[in-house]
């Protein structure tokens, strides 16, 4: 008898605690689409505080000119945007409109959970008309509009500008692989705490470029574009410049993380996107510059403008809201000048003439300006892209740490991407 | 600090010439592991006195020139919202955790080990199998749930588990530490006419108080630093908790501030300290007394 009623008492007491729960829940809870017309669209970036700074002030010019429309923003760095965006696309409940780059188009189209855009373009509430250099056909795969650019970026080796006109070697349009290897032996000379480059034989976009210089390419529509012997020799070549001491070795670069080996001023060159100096310059008081790619032949470097992007949801319940929304962050030329470069050099010329660049942005656009005449199309990224990326890098770094043999190296990179590729 | 010196003159006043080397040595022993695990939070404190530009690169565990702009640029707030707001909510969600685990670990517990019903042994069994169950499988399916329920974006999915008994650690800690408590206490109570409630309420609780404390000081820690959670549920700045406001000032392509992360994790660091501090003596305390009934 007595454990009958402290039963009910027991359930009592947990129904109270219920109601506090609710009550804590009724106090923070909220959003959604209020009663008065008004349309909330979430809106998903990676990021650090000073995008967030900047993106807030086009928002609220955003929301000024549309005072139907509220945009509910959230960002987090990197990793952790797709984590999050993977669990809630999973659950049905992805944001609206969300910050993408031209690695992920393939894999969340074929799962459907891209908006196709063009119906919008046609419906005239999104105009493409504006854009640079063939960018708006940037986020198109297989027909569909699966996103558009909000700042485009090419490759590029960032260099101290001061090492190498001491070995007398000046980057420029047209140089050859023989040029830069011979500056980067030059200035590493007998140095135990400077080297020529930095060891970028694990970043996939620049093996993309030297695959491209021969014609060929890392990705097909399908599959890997090159074979385990090619790889064998880039990442063999990169050991074998490494063990005479031209590059940077993996203990020296790991440990200036998460600063670059540039910043860092460990090395005088490397390979990586235009829009990183930003970083770089803030991080080193070293004059830093920019060149193109070098090339085998004098003239090919392979290069092609990549873009970040704004992605539509599938499953939104406001199409016609969000690309509103999308058109004004990519055609008004006040959220040209807001933003800069923060996401890549503006992809309308809108945009692109009202913001004047000083400082780092300044040398980006002068940068890109010069190697306009050598881009190239994109090629094909397919699903997994991302994957393979990630492994390529890993593995190379397990390479370089000398845990693993290239050839162990190889055949374990070639298993994921194959998996990971699905082919 | 004070109790184990109490203890450790008298013996030594029996002993003291030839115990004295080897208890410097003890000394200078756990001062080398103490300097070896403090090293981490000195370089934290040091690189938060430093310009953003000195604390990755920079060899100097200390500033050379201590300066305070990291913290008082804390102060202006992350991308517009106030750090206190991120304080707050993690408050929230710690304090929330606490008191849910509290109470619904400690029923559960009282049920497991001192009433006797059909399946208990088997339903333990489980409870304890769904320690064995990886975070991430969970991840997707409750996701799913709490979106259906509209209960995304509130800390409902962050505190309801933690209402509902659903750490099986904290369960198992009680139920270990109610089956040591002597059941003539109960037998007594029984026979005065004392239910099941009121024999949790008045007997067992109270005696239960080391296990709560640990409990309490464990959930707190657990959901202050948890990020996964948090990460999933949130969905606008103004919610979220430390441990995300954290993660706002770098990122791959963007100008990190180093200076404005280590002084927020030192901000971040306090509560938990602090908490840890008011509640420790009573751990030891509960420690001491509960070894004593034997």
């Amino acid at each position: 008898m007595s454990s009958r009623l402290s039963r009910t008492t027991g359930l009592r007491a947990l129904g109270a605690g219920l109601v506090a729960l609710g009550l804590l829940a009724s106090g923070c809870g909220g959003g959604g689409d209020s009663g008065d017309g008004k349309v909330t669209i979430r809106y998903s970036w990676w990021g650090a505080q000073d995008r967030a700074d900047l993106i807030n002030k086009t928002i609220e010019l955003f929301e000024k000119e549309h005072p139907n429309i509220e945009v509910k923003t959230d960002f987090q760095e990197y990793g952790d945007f797709w984590t999050k965006f993977n669990t809630q696309a999973a659950g049905g409940n992805p944001p609206d409109v969300f910050q993408n780059s031209h690695a992920f188009l393939r894999k969340y189209g074929q799962k459907n959970l891209l908006l196709d855009l063009n119906a919008q373009v046609k419906a005239g509430n999104l105009d493409l008309s504006d854009f640079r250099q063939g960018l708006e056909k940037a986020g198109e795969v297989d027909g569909k509009l699966l996103g558009v650019p909000v700042g485009a970026n090419t490759f590029t080796v960032v260099y101290d500008v001061e090492a190498f006109k001491k070995v007398g070697v000046t980057p420029e349009p047209g140089w050859t692989w023989e040029d830069f290897d011979k500056a980067v032996e030059k200035i590493s000379g007998s140095k135990k705490d400077f080297w020529g480059a930095s060891d970028n034989g694990g970043v996939m976009y620049l093996y993309d470029l030297y695959l491209r210089q021969q014609g060929k390419a890392f990705f097909t529509e399908k599959g890997l574009g090159f074979t385990e012997a090619d790889l064998r020799k880039w990442w063999g070549d990169h050991r074998e410049k490494s063990k005479e001491g031209l590059l940077v070795p993996a203990k020296q670069s790991e440990q200036v993380k998460p600063k670059s080996s540039v910043s860092a001023e460990l090395s005088a060159a490397e390979f990586t996107w235009d829009n990183f100096l930003v970083r770089y310059t803030s991080e080193t008081d070293k004059e830093l510059a920019l060149a193109p790619i070098p090339t085998m032949d004098g003239k090919k470097t392979g290069q092609y403008l990549s873009s970040l992007m704004l992605s539509a949801s599938a499953r939104t319940k406001h199409p016609e809201e969000v690309a509103t929304f999308i058109d004004f962050m990519v055609n008004d030329p006040e959220v040209g000048k807001i933003m800069g470069y923060n996401r890549g050099v503006l992809p309308t010329n809108a945009q692109f003439e009202a913001y004047k660049p000083e400082g780092p942005d300044a040398m980006i656009a002068e940068y890109e300006n010069s190697v306009t005449e050598y881009l190239e199309p994109i090629t094909p990224h397919p699903a997994g892209t991302d994957t393979v990326e990630a492994a390529f890098l890993s593995i190379y770094g397990s390479v370089a740490q000398g845990t693993t043999s290239v050839d162990d190296g190889v055949a374990q990179f070639f298993g994921e991407a194959k998996t990971a590729l699905g082919s | 600090m004070s109790a184990p010196a109490g203890t450790v003159r008298p013996a030594q006043a029996t002993a003291a010439p030839r115990r004295r080397p080897r208890s410097v040595l003890w000394h200078a022993g756990a001062l080398a592991v103490l300097v070896v695990v403090l090293y981490p939070v000195i370089w934290v404190i040091g690189a938060s006195l430093k310009p953003g530009d000195e604390i990755v690169g920079s060899l100097q565990l200390l500033p050379t020139d201590p300066i305070t702009d990291n913290y008082e640029r804390l102060a202006d707030g992350i991308a517009g919202i106030g750090i206190e707001t991120f304080f707050v909510n993690s408050l929230i969600v710690a304090l929330g955790s606490v008191i849910g685990v509290l109470f619904s670990c400690s029923l559960a517990a009282y049920a497991f080990a001192r009433v006797r019903f059909a399946g208990r042994n088997l339903l333990f069994t489980l409870m304890i199998g769904t320690l064995l169950l990886p975070v991430h499988v969970l991840l997707v399916p409750q996701y799913v749930l709490f979106q259906k329920m509209e209960l995304v974006n509130t800390y409902v999915p962050l505190l309801l588990g933690k209402f509902l008994a659903v750490d099986a650690f904290f369960v198992f800690l009680m139920v270990q530490f109610m089956r040591n408590l002597p059941k003539e206490l109960d037998e007594a109570a029984r026979i005065d006419g004392c239910g099941h409630w009121r024999i949790y309420w008045t007997i067992v609780l109270p005696l239960c108080r080391p296990a709560l404390i640990t409990s309490s000081i464990f959930s707190f820690i657990w959901a202050w630093n948890d990020f996964l959670g948090p990460l999933i549920y949130l969905n606008e700045p103004e919610k979220y908790t430390v441990s995300l406001g954290l993660k706002m000032f770098m990122d791959q392509d963007s100008l990190a501030d180093y200076g404005g992360m280590v002084a927020m994790s030192m901000a971040a660091l306090l509560p938990v300290l602090l908490f840890f501090l008011a509640f420790q003596r009573h751990l030891v305390e509960g420690a001491a007394t509960s070894g004593l009934k034997g």
